[in-house]
C-alpha cells in the first residue's frame, strides 16, 4: 500500500504523478544525451559492458590457474624434498653402522643416483612456478583495458554533468588525462580466441603462419 | 658457445623479465641485461654489445614494433636478431613482426621448451651457436 507519510521525498507525488516524472527526466536525459551527441557513445558503453565483464572473468581464470598450479608443483616438490631428508637420514645410519658395507653393497650410490633424480625434478617443479607468474603480465594488460574502459565511461559521465548543469552551478571541469589518450592501439592477451579467425590460439599456429609466409 | 652470447630482454613487466632471464640462464645464456621499454632498450643497444634481442610489443614510450624498426634501420643494430614475445596474437600483427625483420615469434602465455627452440633457432641459423 503507498504511503505518503513514510516516504517524505515524495509525500506530495501519486504513483501517477511519480510515473509521469520519470518519463519526463528520461525525455531529459534522451534529448539531453542527443544534443550531445552521446546517445551512439552510449551504445558504446553497453557494448564495452559484456567486454569488460569477459575481461574480469580471463583474470580470474588466470590467476585461479596459476595459484592451482603453483599450490600443486609446491606439494609435489615438497614431497621429493620430504623423500631426501628421509632417504639422507637412512643412509647417514647405515653408514654409521657399516661403512665398508653401505658402500659395497650399493646403497650409498643408490642414494646418490636418487638424489639427482630428485634435484631434477624439483627444478622443473621450480621452473614451473616460476612460469605461473606469468599471469602478472597477462592480467596486468587485461587490467589496464578495463580501467581505460571505465575511465572512458566516467569522462563522458563528467562531461554530461558539466554540460547539463544548471547555469548557476560551479563545475570544475576534469583535469586528468582523457581516457581516450590512454587507449593502447594494440590488443593485448586475446581473452576470447574461439571462434575469432582473426587470431591465433597457441605457438603452433604462429609457427604455420610464419611457415606459410615462408618466415 | 652459447654462453658467452649477450642478450637483451624487454618488457614493461619486471616479472616477465625475470622469467625469461632465468630461462635463458637455464639454457646456458648467462650474459644478458634488461630494459623496460624500446626507449631504454634503443640507449643500452647502443651504449653496448648484444648479439640477440627478446622483446615484448605492448609497452608505453616506445613499443616493440618501433622498438624493432629503429634496430632494422640502424647500420650498427641491424645485424642484431629481435624475437618478439608477446600476448599480441592478431595475426596481422605477427605478419607485420615478420616483414619488419622479427627473426621471430612467440606468443604469451609460452613454455620453457618454446622459448629455448626459438632462440636456439635463430642463434643457429646466423651461424652464433
Amino acid at each position: 500500500m503507498h504511503s505518503t507519510t513514510t516516504h517524505p521525498g515524495a509525500s506530495s507525488l501519486l504513483p501517477a504523478d511519480i510515473h509521469q516524472s520519470i518519463g519526463v527526466l528520461t525525455r531529459q536525459l534522451h534529448d539531453a544525451l542527443n544534443g550531445l551527441g552521446l546517445t551512439d557513445k552510449v551504445k558504446g558503453w553497453a557494448g564495452e559492458i559484456p567486454d569488460a565483464k569477459s575481461r574480469l572473468s580471463y583474470i580470474a581464470r588466470l590467476t585461479g590457474e596459476a595459484a592451482e598450479k603453483v599450490l600443486n608443483r609446491v606439494d609435489m616438490a615438497k614431497a621429493q624434498h620430504d623423500h631426501i631428508a628421509a632417504e639422507t637420514r637412512r643412509i647417514g645410519t647405515l653408514i654409521v653402522k657399516d661403512p665398508v658395507g653401505a658402500v659395497a653393497k650399493g646403497h650409498v650410490m643408490n642414494f646418490l643416483t636418487d638424489v639427482e633424480q630428485s634435484t631434477q625434478q624439483i627444478d622443473q617443479h621450480l621452473t614451473e612456478i616460476m612460469m605461473a607468474q606469468d599471469f602478472h603480465d597477462l592480467t596486468g594488460q587485461v587490467i589496464a583495458k578495463v580501467v581505460t574502459l571505465v575511465a572512458n565511461v566516467e569522462e563522458q559521465l563528467v562531461q554530461l554533468l558539466i554540460q547539463t548543469a544548471p547555469a548557476d552551478a560551479v563545475v570544475k571541469a576534469p583535469t586528468h588525462v582523457a581516457a581516450t589518450e590512454l587507449k593502447p592501439v594494440l590488443e593485448g592477451p586475446v581473452v576470447c580466441p574461439e571462434g575469432n579467425p582473426d587470431v591465433v590460439k597457441g605457438q603452433s599456429e604462429v609457427d604455420d603462419l610464419l611457415a606459410s609466409l615462408g618466415f | 658457445m652459447a654462453n658467452e652470447l649477450r642478450f637483451l630482454v624487454v618488457d614493461d613487466f619486471s616479472t616477465m623479465r625475470r622469467i625469461v632471464r632465468n630461462l635463458l640462464k637455464e639454457s646456458g645464456y648467462t650474459e644478458g641485461d634488461e630494459a623496460e621499454d624500446g626507449v631504454v632498450a634503443l640507449q643500452k643497444l647502443r651504449n653496448s654489445n648484444f648479439d640477440f634481442v627478446v622483446s615484448d610489443i605492448n609497452m608505453p614510450n616506445m613499443n616493440g614494433f618501433q622498438l624493432l624498426s629503429e634496430i632494422k634501420k640502424d647500420e650498427k643494430l641491424k645485424h642484431i636478431p629481435v624475437l618478439m614475445v608477446t600476448a599480441e596474437a592478431r595475426k596481422e600483427d605477427i605478419v607485420l613482426a615478420a616483414q619488419s625483420g622479427a627473426a621471430g615469434y612467440i606468443v604469451k602465455p609460452f613454455t620453457k621448451a618454446t622459448l629455448e627452440d626459438k632462440v636456439s633457432l635463430i642463434l643457429t641459423k646466423l651461424g652464433l651457436k
